[in-house]
């Protein structure tokens, strides 16, 4: 019987699925505090379920016998009370894995759950004095420290047992590199009142029709960039605007005042203004605990900024190193590349539980309003009073004439009007992204793909060079 | 771009091989469910083709197409059972309602595979859950009563017809040929039909060169060779102890001392394998005796059935955890290469019943109980079980008891052993963690019944300096915070429920949601789906999350709107799974509920009923016994529709007029998606 066309397969999975290959499983067997580490390429996939005990990743239960699809991930499942899962991959070679056993006096993981009950402890304060009308609010946590030391994972284990004991975190991401509940580069926040799905990264984007583990809904800006110091000016304002939206948040929403905030950062670059800029986002974010993780050096330079200091609240800033896991991975460029190329795809087109379709449209160049994320001269850091200075403003976009540079590029939507000026343009958080599929020059016409069936009207489309260009979508 | 174009094509292409498909050709059945397992990113389309096709073709032609979808569901599993799970109701009973008696007993054959787990596998979970599999059931039960009732004249044929679809719960009023007690769920031990080399073939990768069998010969009952599967694929001794007699998730099933024993045979035939690879390990040996003992008590003993039920939940949690020794798929064909299964890196530490009980817990506990004592091997000494000493942490041995003649029941030994939990299982559906025994001692936990200290007291010891939150401080009374105080876990998405009333409550709500997202998932799936925009800052900043609470999204036809209001919402629940429920009468006015086949949710239902605690209530007897605002503030599901019509109708202006202020003009679907989405938000009053 032949078939055509059935044997290009579009995706990666070609390789692994070999007609020879044997599906393989394993149990394995954890105890207390016990840690299984796992890797697993975008190529192949790995199913993972709990027999017996209880196990978490990242913070978040694995519920009973409920199969968990991991790919493209480096990651590892824990347990407090031992466990058993079943692990399930299409060829004994389709990931890498051991177990980490360490006692109870050799896991960070313990000082994390300190951590966590300590701030427990406090929401259980602040719910209180909000009780009684007082303005107290839940703490305001930033976890800081070097590459790979397991800052997000933190972040996003804290933010787990904050909602397992019912409580709504807002976690914000100041990592433009690696987007949360967006595409990689941009800033977002969104309150976690609910079960995470821990097969993905934070969480599926939202779209429509129902899901089967609650969706979050982010707040995001696009900053367009990957470093914050090639634009440390937009960067920071971008920073300053998302800090207003979830204060305001915070202050309206007594379930997540009493809960407070988790924030991701990215490594500062001591030699770019780095700590200046964490002192920016301590500051916008009234941060009154900063972990530092895995860095003595790192501590003692922030314990030095930042002790004896007080919030905007009056409140005192605590600064904590802790040590990272032994577990934390490096991840190669190629694999981070391949996970931001993986979370563009699945933005459009969905994931193997479900599949969405996105719509092309062809748009006249004249119908479209685009302007470019430009890098910030090199002559210009973090000097703060330049940033308040009006005509550098207008330098951080400009305007374009849509050309063949774009095509293969992602362009976020803007919640504002092409008749708006540029720094409400720059300040807007976003709808979403186009991707350019095609420019004709000679007919003078673009042709886009869009998540959602809507004519662009006169929303702005803002060009950045982050996420870099993806060739083959 | 590609991808979506390629799934056209894609799709197009699955659609004209299965035209192609005329005969019960397994060549074709193969190489189709290996299309499917090698693009399952093209899963859904691949079922949607297949599930339309089986709509559209002659009665005469189903069959083949039906063996496809059977292959694939069994030989790769997820998510095909998903997406093929969602209609399977209607695409089973459409052909069934159209295809000839023989066609129809294949088909009773094979809805008897998916309830159960594909024989062979360790995933001890049927091909296609309960929930999906039980409606048809249902739906063919009850064509044979009104066959029945119609055709008196023909009762014996009809019964030969349809007497092959087995109730799950619900008494079956007649049964053509009495199963004998234990075998209820164990597939018929029929494997002639079967053809070995077809899976020797599949595993081999190597389709080719086998004679053709005749189309009934499709493997329905694949007893000894278990085909191909990406999931788990477990060698052929692995069989032997593959608990079959009901599983985990129906331990209320009468269970049969019979049925046990074999297990405990099974069990004891691996154990005899084990033996002939580590001839040098005594401790197999012991516990291979204490195995025999075990079946020999079990015969000599009458045991009751709520001891049966933990004694064989314990069974099969040892089945499924020892491990898998590598071995070769039993056929007729030598296959070169083994099957590899448990060989994974290095990770997997060996699991055995030494690591489960304890070295000898169980020859000692039978020890006691049976009239051979025997000599248990050493014991390490009691285990002080610290926390800082986590290797092989052991079981405590049973205190060297005076041997009973007549063990008291096995229930107390196992326990005492510590091979079962204090207390009952609730409702059994999760394995008695393995490991919790020996961890339980050192976590002081809260005193049951007693409120628990407050957080903010129990952690004004730990200050912000790394030398108090730090590893060397473990503090295991707060552990318990996050564990036995949250109450157990939902089983759906593992979220934890207290079981206070209020806990119960929100429990409540909660699978109510799971359901109703269920649902809504199978009913979305047939339109097309995409991303939604982000929301607007001021949306979110104004947002509220929203837990266990749905909103229920506008489809993308226009006018849905106007119908959906108009339609009066059915309250309804789905008929109970637990027998004494679905006989259950509401204690309002002690009528018995009516059944009815809901085709929304594919499922029967009782209309006009409502949960309260653990009693079924007329809706309407209960809004008239409480006072109808009882019954909106508390079952805020039930919420009339007109408040989410209200809901609707603001945020759509709201929306339109912040459209018409950048002056968007918005299609009919985008209109309908932002609001979709605004609609997940409770939004502020405004
Ligand atoms: N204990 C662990 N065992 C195995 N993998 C881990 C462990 N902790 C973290 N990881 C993995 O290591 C990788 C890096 O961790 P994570 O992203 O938390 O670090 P990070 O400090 O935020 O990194 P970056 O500097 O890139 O922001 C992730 O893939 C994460 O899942
Ligand atoms: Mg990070
Ligand atoms: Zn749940
Ligand atoms: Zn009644």
């Amino acid at each position: 019987m032949s078939i055509p066309g059935l044997g290009i397969a579009p995706t990666a999975a070609t390789p692994t699925a070999a007609p020879t290959s044997t599906a393989t499983t394993t149990i394995v067997s954890l105890q207390p505090f016990w840690e299984w580490r796992f890797e697993v390429p975008v190529s192949s996939s790995l199913t993972i379920r709990l027999l017996s005990g209880t196990a978490e990743k990242d913070g978040t239960e694995l519920a009973p016998s409920t199969p968990y699809t991991f790919s493209g991930a480096k990651s590892k499942i824990n347990t407090w009370k031992g466990c058993e899962l079943q692990v399930t991959a299409p060829t004994p070679d389709a990931y890498d894995a051991y177990t980490s056993k360490p006692t109870a006096d050799e896991t960070p993981m313990v000082s994390y759950l300190n951590l966590h009950m300590k701030l427990e402890g406090l929401r259980a304060a602040a719910a209180k004095a909000i009780g009684n009308g007082e303005g107290d609010m839940g703490p305001r946590i930033l976890v800081a420290g070097p590459a790979n030391t397991g800052k997000t994972s933190l972040v996003k284990m804290l933010a787990g047992w904050a909602t397992r004991m019912g409580h709504q975190p807002m976690v914000v991401n100041t990592d433009a590199a690696q987007g949360m509940l967006s595409l990689p580069g941009t800033l977002s926040a969104a309150v976690f009142a609910t079960i995470m799905d821990i097969t993905t990264e934070w969480g599926g984007i939202p779209s429509s029709g129902p899901v089967a583990t609650p969706i979050k809904l982010p707040l995001a800006y696009y900053y367009g960039l990957s470093s914050p110091d090639e634009n440390l000016r937009l960067f920071k304002s971008l920073l300053s605007r998302l800090a207003v939206a979830a204060t305001s948040r915070l202050a309206e929403d007594p379930d997540v005042k009493k809960t407070g905030m988790l924030i991701d950062t990215r490594t500062p670059n001591a030699a770019k203004g780095g700590y200046d800029l964490l002192a920016h986002i301590v500051a916008e974010f009234s941060v009154n605990i900063i972990i530092v993780l895995g860095s003595e050096r790192m501590t003692a330079e922030l314990v030095r900024r930042f002790s004896g200091q007080r919030t905007s609240l009056g409140e005192c800033i605590h600064v904590v190193g802790l040590d990272k896991s032994g577990g934390v991975v490096e991840r190669d460029a190629a694999f981070m590349q391949g996970a931001r190329e993986a979370t563009i795809r699945e933005y459009f087109f969905g994931d193997v539980r479900r599949s969405l379709s996105p719509f092309t449209q062809s748009v006249a160049f004249d119908g479209v309003g685009i302007w470019r994320i430009m890098e910030a001269p090199t002559t210009a850091t973090a000097d703060s009073d330049d940033f308040y200075n009006v005509s550098s403003r207008e330098q951080l976009l400009e305007k374009v004439e849509p050309s063949l540079m774009m095509v293969n590029c992602m362009l976020a939507v803007m919640y504002a009007s092409v008749h708006d000026a540029p720094e409400t343009i720059r300040d807007s958080n976003i709808m979403g992204f186009v991707y350019v599929a095609d420019v004709d020059e000679k007919k003078k016409r673009l042709k886009v793909l869009a998540p959602v069936s809507a004519k662009l009207g006169d929303r702005p489309l803002l060009w950045g060079s982050y996420p870099e260009p993806m060739v083959s979508l | 771009m590609s991808s979506y174009q390629e799934t056209e094509d894609f799709e197009r292409d699955f659609r004209e091989a299965l035209e192609d498909l005329q005969v019960n050709n397994r060549y074709d059945i193969q190489n189709l469910t290996m299309i499917a397992r090698e693009n399952t990113e093209h899963a859904l389309a691949i079922s949607q083709v297949l599930q339309d096709h089986l709509k559209r073709i002659a009665p005469h032609k189903k069959l083949p197409s039906l063996y496809v979808l059977d292959s694939i569901v069994k030989n790769v599993g997820t998510p095909y059972t998903l997406f093929f799970g969602k209609r399977l109701f209607q695409t089973y009973m459409d052909s069934y309602a159209s295809v000839d008696m023989n066609t129809r007993r294949k088909m009773d054959e094979m809805l008897k595979t998916w309830k159960e787990p594909i024989p062979g596998s360790i995933d001890t979970r049927p091909v296609f859950p309960p929930d999906v599999t039980r409606p048809i059931e249902n739906a063919l039960i009850k064509a044979r009563t009104s066959a029945m009732h119609a055709q008196q004249q023909n009762l014996r044929t009809e019964q030969q017809l349809l007497g092959r679809g087995r109730s799950m719960g619900q008494p079956v009023p007649y049964r053509e040929t009495p199963t004998p007690p234990g075998s209820g769920y164990r597939p018929p031990s029929q494997a002639s039909g079967y053809p070995a080399e077809h899976a020797a073939s599949m595993a081999n990768g190597s389709p080719h060169g086998h004679p053709t069998q005749p189309p009934s010969h499709y493997p329905l009952h694949q007893q000894q060779i278990p085909p191909t599967r990406s999931t788990p694929q477990p060698p052929a001794s692995l069989h032997a102890f593959q608990p079959l007699h009901g599983g985990y998730s129906m331990p209320q099933s009468g269970i049969s001392v019979d049925a046990l024993t074999d297990d405990i045979q099974r069990l004891i035939t691996a154990f005899k394998a084990e033996v002939s690879r580590n001839p040098h390990d005594p401790s197999i040996q012991t516990r291979l005796k204490a195995l025999l003992d075990l079946q020999s008590l079990l015969q000599s003993q009458n045991l009751p059935q709520d001891q049966l039920v933990l004694v064989k939940n314990r069974i099969a949690e040892l089945a499924v955890t020892i491990r898998a020794p590598p071995a070769q798929i039993a056929t007729p064909v030598p296959i070169p290469q083994p099957v590899a299964v448990a060989p994974s890196p290095a990770a997997a530490p060996k699991v055995s019943l030494d690591s489960l009980l304890g070295s000898g817990a169980l020859a000692a506990l039978l020890a006691r109980g049976s009239a051979t004592p025997q000599v248990s091997t050493p014991q390490p000494p009691p285990a002080t079980v610290a926390i800082r000493s986590p290797p092989p942490q052991r079981v405590e041995p049973p205190k060297v008891a005076a041997p009973q003649a007549d063990p008291m029941s096995l229930l107390n030994m196992l326990r005492k052993a510590g091979m079962l939990p204090a207390t009952t299982p609730s409702s059994g559906s999760t394995p008695v963690p393995n490991v919790a025994p020996s961890v339980a001692t050192p976590f002081p936990l809260p005193v049951h019944g007693m409120t628990p200290p407050s957080l903010e007291n129990l952690t004004g010891d730990i200050a912000f300096k790394a030398s108090s939150l730090k590893q060397y401080v473990f503090r295991p009374h707060l552990l318990s915070f996050m564990y036995e105080a949250l109450g157990p876990q939902c089983t759906q998405c593992g979220r934890r429920f207290k079981t206070d009333e209020e806990g119960k409550k929100k429990k409540t709500a909660h699978m109510d949601w799971h359901f109703k997202v269920n649902q809504r998932i199978a009913e979305t799936e047939k339109r097309g789906q995409h991303r939604s925009w982000f929301i607007d800052e001021m949306d979110w900043i104004n947002s509220r999350e929203t837990i266990d609470e749905d909103y229920v999204a506008p489809t993308g036809d226009s006018g849905a709107q106007g119908s959906a209001a108009k339609a009066p919402k059915l309250q309804y629940i789905p008929v109970p799974d637990d027998p004494m429920l679905a006989n259950s009468v509401c204690p309002i006015c002690q009528e018995k509920f009516e059944t009815r086949w809901l085709d929304d949710a594919q499922e029967f239902v009782w209309p006009d009923a409502l949960r309260v605690g653990d009693r079924i209530h007329h809706a309407s007897c209960h809004k008239e016994a409480m006072g109808s605002s009882a019954v909106g503030s508390l079952y805020s599901r039930n919420t009339p529709e007109p408040v989410l019509g209200k809901r609707k109708a603001e945020v759509s202006r709201s929306h339109l007029e912040k459209c018409t202020a950048y002056g968007l003009r918005l299609t009919e679907p985008k209109q309908d998606e932002l609001t979709g989405i605004r609609g997940k938000l409770k939004m502020e009053a405004a």
